[in-house]
């Protein structure tokens, strides 16, 4: 491989497991806001446990989700110093948004949220959780822009051999980030719901005593993963008139559209091959369609059998396909991510950067160590925190750490001064 | 506007994640049982995500406002930066995964994680800025890497000598020459001063040219800026007593 592979290599990888994190994050978070505002409403104690024991799984998710976003941010820098360097001044305006505007109190805001329980008054507690929440949504808006421009650069001039901003309003407007941003966000909450779901069906399928805690649970996530469908349908369909005319050949796959496309290029831009790898993005955007489908029906049924009492309680084929549905929204994000962003290929920055030359002078020897390091790293980490995920899911509501006792509390006798 | 603006957060990350950073340095030297270790974990736990953004911001700050020393200062500082990163996700991960199997020998791996994962990022951070301040590179830099770890070290028991009671405090103030609430502030405002001092030299080795977003970004920037630090200044409120007992962590 070349270098500039192995760093193609080592953003996907990166990327496709930040946004494995995420996608559950922001779904997770917008749940645990809803739960934690029904309980600080009501006083309920079922609701106030269920906040705790998300909210738990949402934070063993959430730090996976900082550690693989911290790489992301860094490697633009690093291996991508032509992409930075050309575009910085346009892009680069999205991303300092996001990063002072959504992310900065998002961090600050969670730990308070994580270490404050108990300590603060719960009325500001239940406002932490949901500026989390919606300094997440303000995050993943901020990146859709950051994307868009790549996908489809507008507001901007070239300016002595680099991009300048110009117009702000366009970059924001960008329609391929807009109707993007929401297809993600519906994308995310059928995660979170289906996640949900299937976690409260493992526990009904073993007879759990806590009926009451993971009967609400059940019909929360599916209650948030039906509607989300449509939503990630509606936008996923909306996003083919924003689309580049590569990505739709490559997507019809015919020989002539992609010559079409091809011949469009090359009166644009001069002799060239400005393809994307057909494969992928078949492949990508064909997984993502069906298991959409997928996802449409069983939350579809799911949303009839849940509003009857024995049937959630004693379904256990049900209960079995919710639990094995899990994993199906992570392959599905990843597939679609894939669709739209081996179709935007060979462009860095569409029609005006390649990839090739988007990447720093970085020598062959230092992008091996990277991949390597990085790959081992978070290949451990994801399998421990997966695991961990599993392990705390599986002991339910009872086994919960977070905001189990006053925190600061002394817990023997105060040391001597 | 836009050097103060880069300055104003990077300084930041110095002293406020330098603290954490050196605590996690100094972990077994501060805690010496499991007991010990978490609650000189829980001097940090609240703090140790808004610290860190900090840099996440000057991040930020750099791809919007200095996209070509950006480039310069991270793919010219490559394997260092790799492996800072690398520090920071092990020092994290220690932190996140201590408490989640009950075990003496989970903890203790993960308190490894949290002292091996400090002591990269204090060294990468040490190397970088000798690459900066000073100009040099390879196995000779190791040796001003030192010096800055050991300034990390110092700040961070200087800060958990402020947070931190009885035995674990009088450990943490062993440099302060005696412990006591003044004695403790004056100590950790020179080390704050020190670090400040070797982040502003290094800042002026920069060629810091703004890009051309200014005029559109440092107004956002400094209208939020008294929003960012308010919502830092609410959790140093909430968390300005001394530890008396695990937390979360």
């Amino acid at each position: 491989m070349e270098t500039v592979d192995l760093a193609r290599l080592q953003f996907a990888l990166t990327a496709g497991a930040h946004f494995l994190f995420v996608a559950l994050t922001l779904g997770l978070a917008t749940l645990v806001a809803v739960v934690q505002t029904r309980a600080t409403l009501t006083g309920s104690p079922v609701h106030m446990r269920m906040t705790r024991f998300w909210g738990q799984l949402y934070i063993i998710n959430y730090a996976m989700g900082i550690v693989t976003g911290l790489v992301m941010e860094f490697q633009l820098g690093l291996s991508w110093s032509g992409l930075t360097e050309y575009a910085g001044n346009v892009f680069g305006s999205a991303l300092a948004i996001e990063a002072l505007v959504a992310f900065f109190i998002e961090s600050t805001f969670l730990g308070l949220w994580i270490f404050g329980w108990n300590k603060l008054n719960r009325w500001a507690h239940l406002a932490l959780i949901w500026i989390v929440t919606l300094t997440a949504y303000a995050s993943a808006f901020w990146i859709m822009i950051a994307n868009g421009f790549l996908q489809n650069p507008v507001g901007h001039v070239v300016d002595g051999g680099t991009l300048r901003l110009v117009d702000f309003g366009a970059m924001v407007a960008n329609p391929a980030a807009q109707v993007a941003f929401w297809h993600v966000m519906g994308g995310a909450m059928i995660t979170g719901g289906f996640f949900m779901a299937g976690v409260s069906a493992y526990h009904l399928r073993k007879r759990t005593a806590e009926q009451d805690f993971f009967r609400k649970s059940l019909r929360l996530g599916i209650g948030v993963a039906l509607p989300a469908t449509f939503v990630t349908a509606t936008f996923g369909g909306i996003s083919f008139d924003t689309m580049q005319p590569t990505k739709i050949a490559a997507w019809v796959g015919s020989a002539e559209r992609l010559a079409e496309a091809q011949a469009e290029m090359v009166a644009r831009l001069g002799p060239g091959d400005y393809l994307p790898p057909v494969e992928w993005v078949r492949g990508g955007g064909l997984t993502m369609v069906i298991l959409l489908v997928v996802m449409l029906l069983v939350a579809a049924a799911s949303c009839v059998l849940m509003a009857f009492r024995p049937v959630v309680r004693g379904f256990r084929l049900w209960h079995w396909l919710l639990t094995a549905m899990i994993p199906v929204p992570f392959v599905t994000v990843i597939a679609g991510w894939i669709f739209r962003e081996m179709g935007r290929q060979p462009w860095a920055v569409y029609g005006l950067l390649k990839t090739a030359d988007a990447m720093s002078s970085v020598t062959e020897t230092q992008m091996r160590f990277s991949i390597i390091a990085f790959a081992s790293v978070f290949s451990v980490l994801i399998l421990i925190n997966y695991w961990l995920l599993a392990r705390h899911a599986r002991r339910g509501p009872d086994a919960v750490a977070l905001g189990d006792r006053p925190i600061d509390t002394p817990s023997a006798p105060a040391l001597s001064f | 506007m836009e050097i103060f603006i880069l300055a104003f957060f990077a300084l930041g990350y110095l002293v406020l994640a330098g603290a954490d950073i050196g605590v996690g340095m100094t972990l077994p030297y501060l805690g010496r049982s499991g007991a010990e270790r978490r609650e000189v974990i829980a001097a940090i736990a609240p703090f140790f995500l808004g610290n860190e953004v900090w840099l996440v911001a000057t991040a930020g700050v750099l791809a919007g406002l200095f996209p070509e020393l950006e480039g310069e200062l991270l793919a010219g500082n490559y394997s260092v930066v790799v492996v800072l990163l690398l520090g920071w996700i092990v020092r994290d991960m220690g932190l996140w995964l201590r408490g989640r199997v009950p075990g003496r020998r989970w903890a203790g791996f993960w308190d490894g994680a949290i002292v091996a994962g400090s002591w990269g990022l204090a060294l990468s951070w040490g190397l970088l800025l000798s690459h900066v301040l000073l100009g040099i590179q390879g196995p000779v830099a190791l040796l001003p890497a030192l010096v800055v770890a050991a300034l990390f070290a110092t700040h961070g028991l200087t800060f958990a000598a402020l947070r931190l009671r009885g035995v674990l405090r009088e450990r943490a103030a062993v440099l302060s020459g005696g412990s006591g609430g003044p004695v403790e502030a004056r100590t950790y405002t020179l080390t704050t001063g020190a670090l400040v001092a070797v982040g502003v030299l290094a800042g002026l080795r920069l060629p810091l040219h703004p890009g051309t977003s200014g005029s559109l970004l440092v107004p956002v920037i400094l209208v939020l800026i008294p929003l960012l630090v308010a919502a830092q200044g609410w959790v140093w409120w909430t968390f300005r007593h001394r530890v008396t007992g695990p937390s979360y962590l």
